[in-house]
């Protein structure tokens, strides 16, 4: 029975701690949002609601957030439901590398995406404004540092969000429906319009309700192609406050609390809409819808579809390279001088190479600590029948719901706040990834767990296996795959994160993401670009083993 | 002699529902008995109860002779104590392991020697006749393959009590014959006393020694499969093994020598042997009812439908009390429409 007594232990442990880094923050952000007095006082001496009403005097920055995500919505959807439809229902050559390359523009980051397109369409110097130029006009062919700039950057990003859910709505649909109102006399536009489109719906709408909620609160666009010429959207508004001199803390936690508030209550609606609204998710069970012969027309089609990944992947990719190797960056052929000379600062820049190094350290450290812990919470969560696992679950899971930057400032103020002297270390920052990626690695490893069926393990019991024996022979090994990707995808998201980073590095603890704005907005795009692209390359490889990894297991089950 | 498994007043209870409800019933070595009755009747909880994978609420559990669950005392020795083996609904076949690892699984808890597992081994597989599978990766066998290695697998160690989670339930109909008949054959032949989980009656009254019929977390009924096809004692088990007609009325006199005469609704007077004097319902096999003129108990009717099922017909007939199914060899056939008279003898009518 002394496993009986460990696992008793390990769940208010686990509770315990978890739900302090969870919760710890958090409680800073509430208090923080009610002091009116002097900001850098904790606890507060006065209190009162002024944070918030101060909200209202400044509706520049509500409204500049609401046309920022309702474009950029607008734009995803669109880009997300034509790109599902594409590939989901009509016959167009190399369809199955066009779903898998799909992935590939979330991989990219905003802001990646935001310097990469800052470097093809800023003001004058930008690559693209630049041959515009050279062709005779006077003016700018786009200037992407612009509310509209913003939104293209987000939308192409979120794109990809998009076409995920539309497609997956899609592709849940039996065919059958379809085939039964043509056999029943209905011809291909009726059925469009009176069973497709209906089913269809509900999934493009939560689609649409999500991506808006997530750019609520996306920040590195915004950040990178709104602060040079002083747009502010909420996130970024957050940002000034609590970084300026002296730190509104309050106020930027008043609006962190709002977003957050904002996002809660369309995300609730996304998912009300996704549970009453939807018929065609009912099963759950994925159909390949049997697609429509496009005759000549799939050429065009093939064409829109690879002009996303064009502009999505492939142009930012291709002009952050040509930058990073220049001295200036420029089209002109004849004025281009090539140069090693920005990797070459990358890694020398007395405080450049050591970001790298943390990045990388924090991604390993964090990924192998922290998987671990998230596969017994997993399998606490999703298979034991331990009481407090459901408190457990709704706790860990808060991280997914605050949008990151908002988490950052509670971290930071909590953090600054406790008598343990770790702030301005990678230690910080290595808790603060732990806490925020608790929801990742959860979801990921459940999905497997969920998987495996209960009876696997009963089985291994009912053949006298102790409880670690089966841990050890049976769950483990069919775990193993949840748990590698699990891992790598800790460690990418490490190695990128910048809303909480942005809050917590210390003149000590230099970490990539943040180092790489930081030169943007002071430094040279040549040098930027140059490091954007070698953490876009970390990024990449461990992405590439994980599809390496995905398609051993499912090929080795199949 | 001890019986090998022995529950009493089981009960298992999840919140405010009740899925076991004061089941009692005891095996004795060697024999095969199933558990019997529709989804939701709580055959398989008890079952899994008896395993060690689920918590009853209250009752004992003895497994030779051994209390393995009370309620009071408090008692719960760990299913991996139990020393029973279990074939389940699922197989469980564990994908990452080859055939062998997966067989030699329980052997190699009990820290058998490499020489005793390897041949243990390629015995019962041999016994399941997938001998020359045992290097394959378990992941790409067919469905009745993995139920042999299940199979396989539960009887390696030499267990002394198997419990069977509908085990034939995941295969095709005429793989899940042959295989009600490999099963019985080897239960037979090692002496393994069986508890045997089943929703399929044909399958509970062709393999089982004895059969205990469930309904809503109760046992209706136990006894052979004989037993139970031809006196059932409940509506309830009438209805749930083989096929029956229903037939309304009351108990109008009882003879000297102990028969009863029952009068159905429509004043048709059925002659049966003993049975309960407040009886209600008269139960009657399909396959017992004969289409010719009898001595006793014959009643005129006309036949409304035929169907022709391969190795039986079934007809509807209409008669005084409304329908009356009727099951007859395939060499009896009758045209739709006829006038016949229908007769049964009253050893089969069974007073509910």
């Amino acid at each position: 029975m002394s496993w009986f007594n460990l696992r008793a232990w390990i769940v208010p442990i686990l509770l315990l701690v978890c739900g302090a880094l969870v919760l710890y923050p958090i409680a800073f952000l509430l208090t923080a949002s009610f002091n009116v007095g002097d900001p850098q006082l904790f606890p507060p001496e006065e209190w009162g609601a002024g944070n918030y009403l101060r909200l209202f005097e400044e509706p520049r920055v509500i409204g500049n957030t609401l046309l920022v995500a309702s474009i950029a919505t607008v734009l995803a959807v669109l880009f997300g439901f034509i790109q599902a439809w594409i590939l989901t229902r009509t016959q167009i050559p190399g369809r199955e590398r066009l779903e898998t390359l799909m992935e590939l523009p979330y991989y990219m980051t905003p802001l990646i995406g935001a310097l990469a397109w800052g470097v093809l369409l800023g003001p004058k110097t930008g690559l693209g404004n630049q041959l515009w130029r050279s062709m005779g006009f006077t003016s700018d062919f786009f200037n992407i540092y612009s509310p509209q700039g913003i939104a293209w950057v987000m939308a192409l990003f979120e794109g990809t969000v998009a076409f995920v859910m539309i497609s997956a709505a899609m592709k849940s649909m039996d065919p059958s429906l379809e085939e039964s109102s043509r056999v029943l006399g209905a011809g291909k536009l009726r059925t469009a319009l009176r069973i497709t489109l209906p089913m269809v719906a509900p999934g493009v709408l939560s689609a649409t309700i999500f991506v808006f909620a997530e750019m609520l609160g996306s920040f590195a666009a915004a950040f990178v192609l709104g602060i040079p010429g002083r747009f502010y959207v909420v996130t970024t508004a957050i940002w000034e406050s609590a970084l300026s001199w002296p730190p509104a803390y309050g106020h930027a936690a008043a609006m962190g609390l709002s977003l957050f508030g904002a996002m809660l209550v369309t995300l609730g609606l996304a998912r009300v809409i996704m549970r009453h609204g939807s018929y065609a998710t009912i099963t759950g069970k994925a159909f390949r819808p049997r697609p429509m012969d496009v005759g000549l027309a799939r050429y065009p089609l093939m064409g829109i579809a690879w002009g996303y990944i064009l502009v999505a992947v492939i142009l930012p990719l291709a002009a952050l390279t040509l930058t990073s190797f220049q001295q200036f960056a420029t089209v002109i052929v004849s004025q281009m001088k090539f140069t090693l000379a920005n990797y070459e600062t990358a890694f020398a820049m007395g405080s450049i190479g050591p970001a790298f190094a943390n990045s990388m350290t924090l991604g390993v450290t964090v990924a192998t600590l922290g998987v671990p812990v998230m596969a017994i919470l997993a399998w606490i969560i999703y298979r034991s029948t331990m009481p407090g696992r459901v408190l457990m679950e709704y706790v860990v899971m808060i991280p997914a719901a605050v949008p990151r930057l908002v988490f950052g400032l509670g971290l930071l103020w909590a953090w600054i706040n406790i008598p343990i002297p770790i702030y301005g270390t990678l230690w910080l920052l290595g808790i603060a990834y732990f806490t925020v990626f608790l929801p990742l690695g959860l979801r990921t490893i459940a999905g497997v767990v969920l998987q495996i069926d209960k009876s696997l393990e009963e089985c291994a019991r009912v053949c006298g296996a102790s409880w670690t024996y089966q841990m050890r022979t049976v769950t483990l090994p069919l775990l193993k795959p949840g748990l590698i990707a699990a891992w790598l995808l800790i460690f990418i998201a490490s190695v990128r994160e910048l809303g909480v980073s942005v809050f917590l590095m210390g003149p000590h603890s230099k970490v990539i993401a943040p180092s790489i704005v930081n030169s943007w907005l002071s430094a040279s795009s040549e040098l930027s670009a140059a490091m954007a692209l070698l953490q876009t390359v970390m990024v990449f490889i461990a992405v590439a083993i994980m599809f390496r990894v995905a398609r051993k297991v499912t090929g080795a089950s199949a | 002699m001890t019986p090998s498994i022995e529950v009493e007043d089981l009960v298992v209870r999840y919140g405010a529902a009740t899925a076991v409800d004061k089941v009692s019933f005891a095996i004795a070595p060697g024999e095969l008995v199933t558990l019997l009755g529709p989804s939701g009747c709580g055959k398989t909880t008890s079952l899994r109860a008896i395993a060690g994978l689920e918590n009853p609420s209250s009752g004992t559990i003895r497994l030779n002779g051994e209390t393995v669950w009370s309620g009071s005392p408090k008692r719960n020795i760990p299913a991996e104590k139990r020393g029973v083996s279990m074939v389940f609904q699922s197989y469980a076949i564990w994908p990452h392991m080859t055939v062998f690892e997966n067989v030699a699984y329980g052997l190699r808890v009990r820290k058998a020697s490499a020489s005793d597992v390897r041949d243990n081994v390629a015995r019962v597989l041999d016994m399941v006749q997938m001998g020359q599978y045992a290097d394959r990766p378990s992941s790409n066998l067919s469905g009745g393959q993995q139920q042999r290695v299940a199979v396989a697998r539960a009887i390696a160690f030499s267990p002394n009590v198997v419990l069977f989670d509908e085990p034939l339930s995941n295969l095709d109909a005429r793989l899940r014959a042959e295989m009600r008949v490999e099963l019985r054959e080897l239960q037979r032949r090692l002496d393994i006393t069986s508890l045997y989980v089943t929703h399929d009656q044909e399958e509970a009254l062709a393999i089982s020694d004895r059969v205990i019929v469930m309904n809503g977390g109760r046992i209706e009924q136990i006894g052979s499969p004989e037993d139970i096809y031809n006196r059932p004692v409940s509506r309830f088990a009438a209805d749930f093994v083989g096929s029956a007609n229903m037939i309304e009325g009351h108990v109008k006199t009882v003879n000297p020598d102990g028969t009863m005469v029952f009068e159905t609704k429509s004043g048709s007077l059925i002659h049966t042997l003993s049975g309960k004097r407040d009886a209600t319902l008269l139960a009657l096999r399909s396959s017992y009812v004969q289409l010719r003129p009898g001595e006793i108990n014959a009643v005129n009717g006309t036949i409304h439908r035929r169907m022709f099922h391969g190795d039986f017909i079934q007809y509807v007939i209409d008669w005084p009390d409304g329908q009356l199914i009727v099951r007859r060899p395939p060499t009896e056939l009758l045209d739709e429409g006829s006038a016949i008279t229908v007769s049964f003898s009253p050893e089969y009518c069974v007073l509910l």
